[in-house]
């Protein structure tokens, strides 16, 4: 490619520590996990243990301190989040640092940029068409895997400018684009199956980083479906689906898998909904209970399938067309979630 | 019963013949093979084979109707699915004219009500309109307007993949179904870890879904050294993508706008067609989009909405989105035409005959009763229409009839 390559410097390093070089410094340094016991690594330990708390409470990462502290508590830091053991605070942490260096990509010029992306081996081009004020061209290979999850429609491929495979972008647009990746990279590093003997100070650090979580996750308690179906809150897709499944009428492959897993995942017990679809022309019994087992997870690879998301009954032509509540969800489960909130909350108390 | 056996012993014919070439899929060894076969009439999959000889050995044993491999390459092809070990799959697009509107109506069409027996010509209602049934018996027709609506939506498709995708046009195959229909498949590298919500959007962008129209045109946002606040009905159309397809697809609009497409669209003033040329120069070209009176960015954007509708391309949803899908194979017989499945150069897509270059029988006669069919071409020769008598066919025309349950074999 058209590289003049950038050779990433420690202020980089500091910055972006999540870049493969780190990888090299920290060889030359030879930091072993028992000496972080060691009172002169402590401004390291220190900075670390800031690094995860503050995502978990602000999903920030802190103060950036002197290089020889700060890029080697980045290292440190993801063992620190190992160690807790704890999906979120994995999650948080990696988009914590995936946010921070998302706002400092923004100051860099375009040749640092492309350095970065070459980190995340993209196939990436500075553009030279003056006719398009942007300044990247962008594979749309490595646009897709970084913009699929993201719902603004504006990062929808088909409202980009894509000519010969390449996605335009601007610099924010890419800097945004990298965060996705960062995030990507460092929950893949978190991701560790075999866990060291953690050092003390790391285990007592973990607890305490824990305990900070559990109160965090307090406030945003994730709550379960009543045991009781309540038809009335169904979103418009799912209620046709139900509508033309109970009068027998035919239903797309899509639509009877969404409507499967939507009424299993709300809860509805398998012998229920295996009852819904007796009525169909070309009902077979044992096939229905089959399928339907296979989606609730009873069957097969064991996982419980998720009705799909709103984007995708569009694409596949099942949504119906939307109510007020609909835009502003994304997946029709939240959007029984919150009619049946709704109208808890509405229904007179005694 | 004579006439399946008749079927049977033709595709044993076709698949036994020593100089038959059956051009092996890519990588084929990685792939998962299926088939329907015709004695035992049922679905056969998870077979895998190491090479063409060994398949064409299966074909000519086993005699199948349909013989279909997976786009997805897996280390264990043989495997159930859940222990397969997914490698990537081919990207692949199926447009069949039962997902497209065509203006023959699907007359060659028909139905029949499971439950009561009523039959009727055309689209297959919901519910029979005697008994209230909703399992029906259907007989379609690959009819000329059906395919070529069809081809069509396949030109706009390879169009697409080569400019706006760039993928090189060896990258870009074409195949005539079969049937009703095409199939696209990419089976360049770099789409083939693609993961299904990927695909969605590869869907999405094709079918024009989600396209905002004249209002957030996402991209532009301003750049640093521009920062010249633009007012919302103001920015032009870039020359790639959609951009370009909604604005060609506008001017070629307006040129040729009636009165009546103006109503069609939606719109109640002709105000459009007083000033072609500076609705063309100031709303089009510029990007001042209610710069002409009588014409606001809501006409616009009805134009828009209908040019879109145009350009688009209607391929099957599901089958580009699914990892594990199972298509037919190039180079074999449709159980319900007799005809191939047949690979040619995407360039060749308008001048593509599938009535002559996809026929697989090229010699004999048979006789057969027919009960219904509608007029056809096969091999330059228009047969038919028939209803109710035995006819002495070209083999091809014969065994077409036979498969779509439209004649019985007369006499063996």
């Amino acid at each position: 490619m058209q590289m003049e390559t950038v050779i990433f410097t420690e202020n980089d390093l500091a910055k972006y520590p999540f870049l493969k070089d780190t990888a090299e410094y920290m060889k030359k340094l030879g930091l072993k996990i028992e000496e972080l016991e060691n009172p002169e690594m402590a401004p390291i330990l220190d900075r670390a243990q800031e690094r995860v708390k503050e995502a978990i409470l602000s999903l920030g990462v802190g103060k950036k301190r002197e290089n020889h502290v700060e890029i080697p508590s980045f290292p440190v830091a993801i063992m620190l989040a190992i160690a807790t053991k704890n999906s979120f605070i994995k999650k948080r942490y990696a988009l914590a640092e995936a946010k921070q260096a998302f706002s400092d990509m923004q100051f860099e010029n375009n040749e640092r940029i492309m350095a970065i992306a070459a980190d995340f081996d993209w196939n990436i081009a500075l553009n030279r068409d003056l006719t398009v004020p942007l300044e990247f061209a962008l594979s749309f290979i490595d646009y897709l895997r970084n913009t699929t999850h993201l719902r603004d429609k504006n990062w929808k491929l088909v409202n980009r400018l894509l000519a010969n495979g390449k996605v335009y972008l601007n610099k924010h647009d890419v800097a945004r684009l990298l965060q996705e990746e960062v995030q990507h990279r460092i929950e893949k590093k978190l991701e560790a199956k075999e866990l060291p003997n953690f050092p003390e100070k790391i285990t007592v650090m973990a607890e305490h980083l824990l305990e900070l979580a559990r109160e965090k996750i307090g406030k945003q308690e994730m709550e379960g479906f009543p045991k009781v179906v309540s038809q009335s809150a169904f979103p418009p897709c799912i209620v046709a689906l139900y509508e033309a499944a109970s009068k027998g009428r035919h239903l797309s492959h899509v639509g009877r898998f969404t409507l499967t897993a939507f009424l299993v995942n709300i809860g509805m017990p398998p012998e229920k909904v295996t009852e819904l679809f007796k009525s169909f022309s070309d009902y077979n019994e044992r096939l229905t209970r089959y399928q339907i087992e296979h989606i609730a997870g009873e069957r097969g690879s064991r996982t419980q399938y998720t009705s799909p998301q709103c984007s995708t009954l569009q694409t596949h032509a099942v949504c119906t067309g939307s109510d007020a509540l609909c835009r502003r969800v994304h997946h029709p489960l939240t959007y029984y979630r919150i009619k049946l909130r709704q109208r808890t909350n509405e229904s007179p108390k005694k | 019963m004579a006439s399946r056996e008749f079927i049977y012993e033709k595709f044993a014919d076709y698949y036994s013949n020593s100089s038959l070439n059956v051009p092996p899929p890519t990588l084929m060894a990685q792939r998962e093979f299926g088939f329907f076969l015709l004695k035992e009439r049922a679905m056969v999959r998870h077979k895998s084979f190491m090479g063409i000889k060994d398949l064409r050995r299966f074909l000519s044993d086993t005699v199948p109707s349909d013989v279909y491999h997976s786009c997805a390459y897996y280390e264990n092809p043989s495997f159930e699915m859940d222990k397969k070990g997914w490698l990537g799959a081919d990207l692949v697009f199926d447009i069949d004219a039962d997902h497209i509107p065509t203006s023959c109506n699907k007359i060659h069409d028909e139905w029949t009500c499971g439950k009561c027996g009523f039959a009727g010509k055309g689209i297959t209602p919901e519910t029979c309109p005697v008994c209230g049934g909703v399992k029906f018996d259907t007989k379609t027709w690959p009819c000329e307007l059906c395919l070529n609506s069809a081809k069509e939506e396949t030109v706009k498709l390879v169009d697409m993949l080569e400019k706006d995708f760039g993928f090189a046009s060896k990258e870009i195959r074409v195949f005539f179904s079969g049937h009703r229909g095409y199939h696209v498949q990419v089976e360049a590298e770099a789409v083939r870890t693609l993961d299904a919500m990927a695909r969605k959007e590869v869907v999405d962008y094709v079918s024009g879904l989600g396209l905002a129209l004249l209002e957030e045109q996402a991209p532009e946002k301003p750049v640093a050294g521009k920062r010249r606040r633009r007012g919302s009905s103001v920015f032009s159309l870039h020359d790639f993508g959609w951009n370009k397809r909604l604005k060609a697809g506008m001017q070629k609009f307006i040129l040729n706008a009636t009165r009546d497409d103006l109503r069609t669209v939606g719109l109640r003033s002709y105000a459009l067609l007083q000033n072609r040329e500076a609705v063309l120069s100031r709303c089009l070209e510029e990007g001042r989009w209610n710069s002409v009176k009588g014409v606001s960015v809501e006409t616009w954007r009805r134009i828009a909405r209908h040019v879109k509708e145009l350009e688009s391309a209607k391929i099957d949803t599901v089958v580009t989105t699914d990892l594990h899908r199972l298509i037919r194979m190039n180079g074999t017989l449709h159980g319900k035409t007799g005809l191939l499945k047949k690979e040619f150069p995407a360039e060749r897509l308008t001048s593509f005959d599938p009535f002559v270059e996809a026929v697989a029988f090229k010699g004999g006669t048979a006789k057969v009763s027919i009960s219904d069919a509608p007029e056809f071409r096969l091999s330059g020769k228009v047969f038919g229409p028939y209803k109710n008598e035995v006819v002495e066919l070209p083999m091809a025309a014969a065994v077409l009839l036979v498969c779509k349950g439209r004649a019985e074999v007369a006499e063996k």
